[in-house]
């Protein structure tokens, strides 16, 4: 299992498009992609998911990779939430 | 006469077709062969997936990508593995038909998103009631209202649109849009701006009182709405449609001219703007440039402090995309009338007099005012980026902050990372003491942009904001005018750019009596563009002087109008 924190940084924070970005990207590995604010875990996969989970710019969540390819996921994750997502 | 919201300006004048959702009844039917109903559904989600990516597609060659978002979305949702998933669980462990699983699960995020404290997220309800319908009239086999192949000239009247039918509407077709719900910010309302389609909006009662076929005129300038008007009233909105499309087709023909006054003097013409998005409308209307950049946006809504990566990237994205054009861009304007929990700001008595704008920036230099300006001035490096400072009042503190500045640069040249060495900065004009001392100011920064909201504001001591006082708030008060002249002559003395960024800049009773005084640069929103445009070269500023010299022999603000309200009328 892999497990790294990382804070939001897009302006908008987790709204639809970035979400849908943040979801493409997961849906692409074999491992289940989630992370955990406060006490709430969410499922990277699913844009409902995260979108109920409110991450404004500034929150840090924690990823939590678990799977054949966890370290490639969570290297994608990372990279495509410092890229920005879009904006 | 129906009164609305104006979501969309322009005329429409058409027949009535009123498009309504039939009111979907989902019973709870049991199913013997759950297997088999979550194939079924399965289908119908394939389907509407399908006729989802069609809807974006074609509006992303219509309109715009921009536009077809709102259906990408939708088709994010419909992929969504939870929600397909839940719909499928629910099939099979209460063995219900896939209508009234859809009915359940959707309902639930729908009231999910509806309850969240935040705007965009309720916008998510609309999208999961208006996919949530689709997938159950494709299982029910009722064909959704096809708005795409309306009659020409058609007034579309409804309830409310949901994304997927506006998706369908086109200005070929559709002459105005008139709905009982929404907002000027709802989808439709967007959508109809970007078609440049009439749209009155948030009517209350208004389908009860109108028949298909029945004539239908509405303003969407003043949110107006008449059905089956008199024969004088109909024949002056066809009078004020014609006029409102000759005027537009008028104004077409000064995009791509210079901004050039009969006798030859120069004048830049450019835009204000607030998000880095607003560049799109700048170019559209053949802005100059940005006069005026507020950055507060990056600031607010949000629990934490932008970054200093993120600032430059928003910056670099505007200066890129105005290729060269000037883009003056304002560090952080902000006081305590703002609520912004993570900077920490007690509430002030008295905001607008008190701790804000380069007051606070001086103040918060570490977490605040360096990482904005290390961010513009290494935006700088990818266009023509001016730094303005807000709300100076005196000149220590525009000595601190060009200090701070070259301290900066100094910085970046150590590190060896790019910027504009020759960057320009200047300051904004507002306050009543920088007016009175601008010959001084004038003499060490690089331009001046005068705020004539704040300098009214400050001028004549009124707040902007209190209606009981409003008579004291016009900038046609001698004593603002005064100001105004000192302000340019004091930079034209000095030799250096002297602009406008306040509303005043695209008023055409103000426009005469600046270009009489020598402004340089006239900033306004994007729209206002064009016919100042018109209006400018149409001005030769040697014949103004004696309009100008005119209206300053008055005493009071209203003299002042009634004079330059009768100048504009005689132009015209």
């Amino acid at each position: 299992m892999q497990k790294q924190k990382i804070v939001i940084r897009n302006a908008s924070g987790l709204h639809l498009r970035p979400t849908g970005i943040l979801c493409n990207e997961a849906i692409k590995y074999k491992s289940t992609v989630k992370f955990q604010s406060g006490n709430t875990l969410t499922n990277a996969k699913s844009v409902l998911s995260v979108l109920g989970a409110c991450i404004k710019s500034g929150d840090e969540v924690e990823f939590i990779c678990e799977g054949p390819d966890e370290e490639e996921a969570m290297a994608a994750m990372i990279r495509i939430i410092e890229s920005g997502l879009g904006e | 006469m129906f009164k609305g919201t104006n979501a969309s300006s322009g005329f429409g004048i058409g027949k009535a077709v009123i498009v309504e959702e039939a009111e979907l009844v989902i019973r709870q039917q049991s199913v013997a062969d759950a297997a088999a109903e979550v194939e079924r559904f399965k289908g119908a989600l394939a389907q509407t997936m399908d006729d989802t990516e069609k809807m974006a597609a074609d509006l992303a060659t219509r309109v715009g990508e921009k536009e077809a978002e709102i259906m990408q979305g939708h088709l994010m949702l419909l992929m969504d593995p939870m929600l397909t998933g839940e719909i499928e669980n629910t099939i099979n462990s209460q063995k219900v038909c896939s209508e009234f699983a859809i009915e359940t699960v959707c309902n639930t995020y729908a009231d999910m998103f509806a309850a969240m404290d935040n705007e965009m997220m309720q916008q998510r309800a609309t999208d999961m009631r208006d996919i949530k319908t689709r997938m159950q009239k494709v299982l029910l086999g009722i064909a959704s209202v096809d708005i795409a192949s309306l009659p020409a000239g058609s007034i579309l009247v409804a309830k409310d649109l949901t994304p997927s039918m506006t998706a369908g509407i086109n200005p070929a077709n559709v002459a105005g849009i008139v709905t009982e719900l929404g907002g000027k910010t709802s989808h439709s309302a967007i959508l109809a701006r970007a078609l440049e389609i009439p749209a009155v909006v948030a009517v209350g009662d208004f389908i009860s009182h109108v028949e298909n076929g029945d004539t239908v005129v509405l303003d969407g300038s003043e949110g107006v709405v008449y059905v089956n008007p008199e024969k004088d009233i109909l024949q002056d909105y066809v009078d004020r449609r014609d006029k409102f499309l000759k005027a537009k087709k008028d104004l077409e023909q000064y995009i791509g001219k210079e901004t050039i006054t009969k006798d030859g003097v120069s004048i830049e013409l450019v835009a204000n703007i607030g998000k880095p998005e607003d560049v799109e409308k700048v170019l559209q209307y053949d802005g100059e440039g940005v006069g005026l950049f507020r950055t507060e946006f990056l600031f607010m809504d949000r629990t934490a402090m932008p970054t200093e990566d993120e600032q430059f990237e928003a910056y670099k994205k505007v200066a890129e995309a105005l290729a060269g054009k000037p883009v003056i861009i304002r560090t952080l304007d902000i006081g305590g009338d703002k609520e912004i929990p993570y900077m920490g700001l007690e509430k002030d008595e008295n905001p607008f007099l008190g701790y804000r704008a380069i007051r606070l920036c001086l103040d918060r230099k570490e977490d605040i005012y360096k990482p904005q300006l290390r961010a513009l001035l290494r935006a700088s490096a990818y266009g023509n980026i001016k730094i303005m400072i807000p709300m100076v009042t005196c000149l220590e503190e525009y000595r601190e902050a060009r200090n701070l500045i070259e301290e900066l640069k100094a910085e970046l040249d150590r590190k060896g990372i790019a910027y504009n060495k020759e960057i320009k900065v200047g300051i904004m004009v507002e306050t009543a003491a920088a007016s009175l001392m601008a010959d001084a100011f004038a003499r060490e920064v690089d331009f001046f942009s005068i705020g004539t909201n704040d300098l009214t504001q400050y001028t004549m001591s009124v707040d902007r904001g209190n209606d009981k006082i409003s008579y004291l708030y016009s900038t046609f008060n001698p004593a603002v005018l005064r100001s105004i002249r000192h302000i340019i002559t004091c930079a034209r003395e000095a030799g250096i750019m002297v602009g406008m960024c306040g509303e005043a800049a695209s008023d055409p009773m103000m426009i005469p009596l600046l270009l009489a005084f020598g402004l340089n640069e006239f900033s306004m929103s994007a729209s206002a563009i064009l016919y100042s445009r018109k209006l400018i070269t149409n001005y030769s500023t040697s014949e103004l002087q004696a309009v100008a010299n005119e209206a300053m022999s008055f005493t009071t603000a209203k003299e002042v109008e009634d004079y330059m309200k009768a100048f504009v009328a005689k132009q015209a």
